[in-house]
């Protein structure tokens, strides 16, 4: 069997890219504002099912046709006029993705400013992660169970790629990672100067001691539901891609064990280094590529052993080892940077010279 | 609502009931004396249904013999991963949601490797093979000897686990346990061996509520998993220190799940898919408005710290 490298590399780029996201959101959150949100898959599930209500009911409108519905019996029409649209209008295509982000990270943001008020009111610190675990997995049910949404059960297939109408799916990929990578990379650097701003100390030390830091006459409140906004905002980055890189919506992707891919990502690279979650990120994407491409080449050889099975017995192990032996994760937190050391060593002004 | 609906519900409630007990008891005991919110307690639940699907298969079909090795294999691996991850875990200082992720990924460790094992040896949704006899059957009021076993023995054994923690020397030290560790070991309790004794005691009644599942439905890798969080849901209502409060909550949560359910379907349409949003909605609703459980409704002083 050979593989297409040039594919694999592609699509595992694009993979990386989108769970990068994820992991700096979940790193922003936990890493370094110490807030353990179980439920991230929730917020990547808001861009994903953002996406399926603008792709289904704005887009047609704004090619200029009329609004299938998209279940039940007109499944079929709407889903040819999805690949028509997205195939011959790339101006409607665009359009569409860049309010479905805008829509998504805005009303994922709003839900995780709102969510977070609720750690208020919780007694245990381990409480709000049992409501957000809690929590998504009640969206996820009434998702699941509403059809108008992503059509229950079925789901929403044919979302295309932004680049479809290329009509070369090897060049339209490569395009789409660009935009993944591009988008990436933007927000890993607003993290990093978020992580070294004012901000980002008050996030730093809201994380060590809440009560210190309320002491301070700092409002713990508002930064907590601030900094959910931002992670939030950018899960849902994430879940619109994610949906639009596999070209199909189920409610079954965003359960727990998305978000539990996560944790490994940020626990693995490093709490609070946002290098560390790239690196994550990077590790996990390629195991799982690989055990993707494992479970082919076994199933091709018949040997009957699933593979996402020993994935998971894996990731297991990895996480307890990680615990156990680093819990501070391969990248530690870097120290944090400021210019004491520079004032020390310059040269005082106000001593007079003898 | 037709009564005949009504009564087969609140027996379905009633025998779930009775399982979310004996599931919940164990996790507030764990949450207690370990200070650990233990989602692995899902897969000693498994274990414990796997070992009777076995053993029911492979060497006896005596609900006795069934039932005890199913605890054992309960115990004896909440002891291991005591002994091989929690306690060297512990020793770490992790915080909270660390040791929350700890006993997630040994959930996970020990669900995978049931998922290959039932995998190599097709083990997928068989039943525990004890024959089902009807023994009532009154119009519509069906008493099989399933239901006949799994209330009485679930009720039996948080009987005799309450009693162990408000009778027994093991019991008052567990309680030390719970309300001062350092206290306790400053008292030369030894700590280490009642903490040892509490995973025993927290795997054996998992074990045997897995058992009692498998009973009730099919045996699958994914049955611990599914009942922890409507379990969850009941150590919370029960405020998470209270036995009497955790059986109660047990109860409403299994009624709520049942007949609440079905009475919603039968008056408003409610489709039976929204069924498992439920006990979510219940740990939402009571972490938010009530964090105290319900014990606030009853005596206050009913704890297992006392």
């Amino acid at each position: 069997m050979n593989i297409d490298l040039g594919a694999t590399l592609v699509a595992l780029l694009t993979f990386f890219g989108i769970a990068a996201l994820m992991a700096l959101s979940l790193n922003l959150e936990y890493g370094t504002a110490g807030v353990p949100n179980f439920g991230q898959a929730v917020f990547v599930s808001i861009g994903a099912y953002t996406t399926a209500i603008t792709y289904t009911r704005l887009l047609p409108l704004l090619a200029g046709k009329e609004v299938i519905w998209p279940c039940g019996p007109t499944l079929g029409p709407a889903l040819q006029l999805r690949t028509e649209i997205m195939t011959s209008n790339p101006g409607a295509g665009f359009i569409n993705l860049a309010i479905t982000l805008v829509i998504a990270a805005s009303v994922s943001g709003f839900v995780g400013y709102h969510v977070s008020r609720i750690a208020l009111r919780l007694q245990q610190e381990w409480f709000l992660a049992l409501v957000l675990l809690v929590g998504g997995e009640t969206v996820r049910i009434f998702v699941r169970s509403y059809e108008p949404v992503i059509c229950a059960n079925n789901g929403i297939s044919g979302v295309a790629q932004p680049f479809a109408w290329l009509g070369n799916p090897q060049q339209s990929s490569i395009l789409f990672m660009v935009l993944v990578l591009v988008v990436t990379l933007l927000t890993w650097s607003y993290c990093e100067r978020l992580v070294r701003s004012p901000f980002g100390r008050l996030l730093r030390a809201l994380r060590e001691n809440a009560a210190v830091t309320r002491s301070l006459g700092k409002n713990v409140a508002l930064a907590r539901a601030r900094v959910m906004l931002v992670g939030s905002a950018v899960a849902a980055v994430a879940g619109v891609f994610f949906v639009l890189n596999t070209g199909y919506i189920s409610s079954n992707d965003y359960v727990v064990t998305l978000t539990l891919d996560m944790w490994m990502m940020v626990v693995l690279g490093g709490l609070g280094n946002n290098r560390g979650a790239l690196l994550g990120a990077l590790v996990i994407t390629v195991l799982d590529r690989l055990t993707a491409i494992a479970t082919i080449q076994m199933n091709m050889s018949a040997i009957d052993l699933e593979f996402n099975y020993v994935r998971y017995i894996l990731y297991g192990i990895i996480l307890l080892l990680m615990l156990r032996y680093r819990p501070q994760g391969i990248l530690p937190e870097p120290a944090a940077a400021t210019n004491a050391p520079d004032l020390l060593t310059e040269p005082d002004p106000y001593v007079a010279d003898s | 609502m037709p009564p005949a609906l009504l009564i087969t519900s609140l027996l379905h409630s009633l025998q779930v009931g009775s399982l979310y007990a004996l599931m919940a008891l164990g996790i507030t005991l764990t949450m207690r004396v370990i200070r650990l919110p233990n989602f692995a307690h899902a897969e000693f639940v498994t274990t414990g249904a796997f070992t009777a699907l076995v053993v029911s298969h492979f060497l006896s079909r005596s609900p006795a013999v069934i039932l005890v090795s199913a605890t054992i294999a309960g115990a004896v691996v909440a002891l291991l991963s005591h002994l091989l991850v929690f306690r060297p875990m512990s020793r770490r200082k992790l915080s909270t949601y660390a040791m929350l992720l700890v006993s997630f990924a040994v959930g996970l460790i020990l669900r995978y490797i049931l998922f290959v094992l039932s995998d190599s040896y097709q083990l997928f949704d068989k039943r525990i093979q004890i024959p089902m006899q009807i023994l009532v059957r009154e119009s519509f009021i069906v008493l099989t000897n399933f239901t006949l076993t799994i209330v009485p023995v679930s009720i039996a054994c948080v009987m005799a686990l309450a009693l162990l923690l408000a009778r027994t020397a093991l019991g008052r030290e567990m309680r030390a346990l719970a309300s001062n560790p350092e206290l306790a070991h400053i008292l030369g309790m030894r700590v280490e061996r009642i903490r040892s004794l509490t995973w025993l005691l927290t795997g054996a009644t998992a074990g045997l509520a897995g058992a009692l599942w498998g009973l009730y439905t099919f045996v699958n890798p994914l049955l611990g998993w599914l009942a922890i969080l409507p379990v969850f849901a009941a150590a919370i209502l029960g405020g998470l220190s209270s036995f009497t409060g955790t059986i109660l909550g047990a109860y409403l949560v299994a009624f709520c799940e049942n007949t609440l359910m079905q009475a919603l379907n039968h008056y408003t349409g409610l489709t039976f898919s929204f069924k498992a949003a439920i006990p979510f909605v219940i740990i939402i609703l009571v972490l938010l408005l009530r964090p105290q459980g319900l014990t606030g409704f009853l005596r206050q002083n009913r704890n297992i710290e006392r």
